[in-house]
């Protein structure tokens, strides 16, 4: 696969060609009596354990770690913004991703939220934060994509720019903040990009966050950021609308 | 093997408009021929219509692929021809449902 842009002293192309990420922007509806319910969740969760059966990976976590990572988790995001869950998957192919959005839809996803599906296959590998990742409940969603400014720059200028953002990138590790790599969305999206982190603290988002304004990320990119806290799928799932 | 809409929404990059007409020819001779190749691999290409009057893009460009997987490689031959630098876009896949219309 031809990379949207090149690898760089932070980021390895994968080298698990194939894989493809299910990320997710979801939004609780309001739910009628008897529209979802014990049987939705428990299909819910049946669907689940067969992804995880057809090597699925069910949480950002199982991108770092996927014989360790546990149960499904996802971010919980509603605090911040009017999307109340977001998370990611990943998908042994772009078929399979496909598929498996319309078999959770159908299990009784689309009666709890309405979702924004972002598919894509892996580009980067993940790179490691300098601390105990498992350990950090915090996770930073960002989708961009590359602007007309950037369209219109040279390959010089471009290859200056992602150096300048590799400094911001390192930064970022050393902020003890795990990068689950990069995945590519523009063939099926608006956004080009998706980049997913695991981090200690929202005040180690924000750090890393004016790193990459010093750097001047954004002058190339246009970007949506989420930040939510990890917790159980199934219980973001089971949540009524408007509990913490 | 599964039928999948593909559905291309574009409009050009501002620099576009500063490129001169050979040029233009030149890069639009390129990605018609990684249609072509699409075409020739089991892609349908149901048309290219204009929508500027209603919405932020100029053209909806309809496919049918054969597979996700052939929606993307037709994609990644358009931006690797440098399709992407020339056009703002945004895209969107489905998977047939089978049910009757």
């Amino acid at each position: 696969m031809t990379l949207l842009t090149e690898a760089t002293d932070v980021f390895a192309a994968a080298d698990t060609t194939g894989r493809c990420i299910v990320a997710f922007l979801a939004k609780r509806q309001p739910v009628l009596p008897g529209a979802f319910g014990a049987g939705e969740r428990a299909a819910i969760a049946s669907v689940l354990r067969s992804l995880q059966a057809e090597d699925w990976r069910l949480s950002v976590r199982a991108m770092f770690d996927p014989q360790g990572a546990g149960e499904p988790t996802a971010f919980d995001t509603g605090f911040a913004h009017a999307v109340d869950v977001a998370g990611a998957f990943e998908a042994p192919s772009l078929s399979a991703a496909l598929a498996g959005t319309i078999r959770l839809e159908q299990a009784g996803w689309s009666r709890r939220f309405a979702t924004e599906w972002l598919l894509g296959p892996r580009e980067f590998a993940t790179v490691g934060g300098t601390g105990d990742a498992a350990a950090h409940e915090w996770g930073f969603v960002a989708l961009w994509e590359w602007n007309d400014a950037w369209a219109a720059a040279t390959g010089p200028q471009r290859r200056e720019y992602d150096a300048e953002c590799d400094v911001a990138f390192a930064g970022d590790v050393a902020l003890d903040i795990s990068i689950a790599g990069r995945h590519r969305l523009d063939w099926a999206s608006s956004w080009h990009h998706i980049g997913i982190w695991e981090a200690p603290s929202i005040a180690a988002v924000d750090a890393a966050m004016r790193g990459h304004e010093h750097a001047a990320d954004f002058k190339f990119t246009t970007s949506r950021h989420f930040i939510g806290r990890r917790r159980p799928l199934a219980d973001l799932i089971a949540m009524d609308r408007g509990t913490a | 093997m599964s039928d999948c809409i593909w559905i291309h929404y574009a409009r050009p990059r501002p620099h576009w408009y500063g490129l001169n007409a050979t040029a233009k020819q030149a890069k639009q001779a390129n990605w018609q021929a990684v249609a072509a190749a699409s075409l020739q691999q089991g892609g349908t290409c149901l048309g290219t219509y204009h929508v500027r009057g209603q919405h932020d893009f100029e053209t909806v460009e309809l496919w049918r692929f054969p597979s996700a997987e052939a929606a993307f490689a037709h994609w990644s031959g358009l931006m690797a021809a440098g399709y992407g630098e020339c056009n703002a876009f945004a895209n969107n896949i489905g998977l047939a449902s089978g049910a009757p219309p």
